[in-house]
């Protein structure tokens, strides 16, 4: 029998969504422990000190907030949350409480298992994320700071080469328009999103093979940018 | 309910007494006493009719006032010399009461039926609506339960093939009811008026990007055209919400036309706002529809087209509104139909320069 590829922990209230998670997360290797309750969740996050955690937004008796706070205050542990459709706010302040990402209630196990994928690479290189990264026919190297683009370097800004950098650190996970801002521009800008708007179109034009249809550079409507690159292991 | 206020009942009252004195003295020396007595009754029941029953009792008083002093003998004095005027003076005032207190009974018929009219046609709404919910709620709700019950039950009978199938139509059929359930519930904010505008500045080609990125699938089949101005500037709206209005325009192309038909998304720039254009090649609406489609639960006229609940055009319409824009369709010329709508230019605001060498 292989190791399993980590432990994740489940909150969840509904019983037939763990099920689901259950199943699928454990065919994929994984050791799921299950808690039907925030308050529980919290405990189980402390006694089984899992690689990742899935929270789900809408739990009954406590916050996933919360949680997210709770667990924030001594692990850096990736934390997924599970929201509904059309809560923006609620996924950007779990977001900001500490959250790693998000998936929209209902999803697909493709889309989770995507985001179970990004969420558990950045934990083994946490804060670094990947220095090389390929974007089709654009590679990008973040420590000595080039873009190549079918063998021609390409010359980013120093504001475009910081948003690529954040973006980078945080591959295959959305970023908030907010921590973006505050990363490039500085903390008195967290809410110029136009400025985002318009280097995040330039940053396309540079890199994008399609500009008009991005596959690398996405936009995760109403809450930030998610870089997303080739997959290699 | 009248609005108008109670003093003008009071001045028809005068006017009309008035009125009647004037008409009095040209009849009087050829015309008997009692035709002038039916000019006040005749003022007496105008009155009753059209104001209140103050007014009508004022106006016979006042007429029984005018006619004993001008015209009663002995002429300029209050008092009556034969009897029978006294007679005159109640069925005036008989009269004044019994007609507006008709009048009054009739208003009220009239409102309540106004009223129930009202009921029935929300009641007729309602039905219709819960209706045309129940039905496509049920068919994607009875696919689900034959499929996934074959899957439980039988599914060691099956082959990997049939299974693979089975639990695919569960997952498509699962997901177009996800989306009518959101439809219905986004309707209803809409309506109810629940939802606040979180504005921010958007780029529309980048909501655009992720729109068709996530219609990949349902417009696969179709040639996409996407034609944006260089200078088209970004928008203050909600971006969540004028996202939901080009995917619905967008699916609502995908599932009237035709696969191998061209699909076009295009923006115009005008003096004060922008008009973003879903421009399809298919066999178009009739005439008589283009401002009908954008009702709820409308379903095109193709009996079978893959249709949804037939709210995606209302929502699209209320969400554009809601941004102070319009919507509205328009038959192209040679076939087809162009979805339009209009979102307000507003200025925006620089962002710094940087120094182009990094």
């Amino acid at each position: 029998m292989n190791a399993t590829r980590g432990t994740i922990l489940v909150v969840e209230d509904e019983p037939e969504i763990r099920r689901f998670l259950r199943s699928s997360l454990g065919s994929e290797g994984y050791r799921v422990v299950e808690s039907a309750t925030g308050r529980r969740g919290a405990i189980d996050a402390g006694s089984h000190k899992p690689d990742l955690a899935i929270v789900d937004l809408g739990l009954p008796d406590m916050d996933g907030v919360e949680i997210i706070r709770r667990i924030r205050e001594w692990s850096g542990m990736p934390i997924l949350v599970l929201s509904a459709r059309t809560h923006e706010r609620s996924k950007i302040e779990a977001l900001d409480a500490g959250a790693d990402d998000y998936v929209t209630k209902p999803f697909g196990i493709g889309e989770l298992f995507a985001r179970v994928r990004a969420a558990m690479r950045h934990k083994v290189r946490p804060g670094h994320g990947t220095l090389a990264i390929s974007l089709g026919a654009s590679k990008v190297d973040l420590e000595t700071r080039r873009v190549i683009r079918d063998g021609a370097e390409v010359r980013l800004t120093p504001i475009e080469l910081k948003l690529l950098g954040c973006l980078a650190r945080h591959l295959g996970m959305v970023v908030t328009h907010r921590t973006l801002l505050q990363e490039v521009w500085g903390p008195n800008h967290a809410a110029d999103t136009h400025y985002l708007r318009i280097y995040m179109k330039q940053l396309r034009e540079k890199l994008e093979p399609d500009p008009v249809r991005p596959r690398y550079l996405l936009t995760e409507t109403g809450v930030g940018y998610r870089l997303v690159a080739d997959e290699d292991p | 309910m009248s609005a108008k206020p109670r003093w003008v009942g009071y001045a028809w009252a005068g006017a009309a007494s008035g009125a009647c004195t004037l008409a009095g003295f040209a009849m009087v020396p050829r015309f008997d006493l009692v035709n002038v007595a039916m000019i006040y009754l005749l003022a007496v029941v105008v009155v009753a009719l059209r104001e209140s029953r103050g007014a009508a009792v004022a106006t016979s008083i006042a007429s029984v006032a005018l006619l004993d002093f001008f015209f009663v003998p002995p002429q300029g004095a209050f008092t009556v010399d034969d009897i029978q005027y006294l007679l005159t003076f109640a069925i005036m005032l008989a009269v004044a009461i019994i007609i507006s207190g008709l009048t009054r009974s009739v208003r009220e018929q009239a409102r309540a039926q106004a009223t129930l009219e009202l009921e029935a046609e929300t009641e007729r709404i309602r039905s219709a609506l819960l209706a045309s919910i129940s039905h496509d709620l049920r068919t994607p709700l009875a696919v689900m339960t034959g499929a996934s019950s074959s899957l439980a039950q039988r599914g060691e009978r099956l082959d990997e093939s049939e299974r693979r199938e089975l639990a695919r139509s569960v997952y498509e059929q699962a997901r177009e009811m996800g989306d009518r359930v959101a439809k219905v519930l986004q309707m209803t904010r809409l309506e109810t008026g629940a939802m606040a505008l979180s504005l921010d500045w958007v780029s529309l080609p980048e909501l655009a990007a992720t729109v068709l990125d996530r219609l990949a699938e349902r417009l696969a089949g179709h040639r996409v055209m996407v034609e944006w101005p260089s200078d088209l500037p970004l928008v203050h709206v909600d971006a969540v919400l004028v996202e939901q209005v080009l995917m619905n325009l967008l699916d609502n192309a995908a599932r009237h036309t035709a696969p191998g038909t061209v699909v076009r998304l295009r923006a115009q720039l005008r003096q004060s706002d922008i008009v973003i254009s879903v421009e399809d090649f298919g066999n178009g609406i009739p005439e008589g529809d283009v401002e009908r489609v954008f009702a709820k639960f409308h379903h095109g006229v193709a009996a079978g087209t893959p249709g949804g609940m037939g709210l995606g055009l209302a929502i699209a319409r209320a969400i554009v509104r809601l941004h102070r824009g319009e919507a509205w369709a328009e038959r192209m010329p040679g076939g087809g139909t162009a979805f339009r709508f209009t979102i307000l230019r507003e200025t925006v605001p620089v962002a710094p320069a940087e120094p182009v060498e990094a």
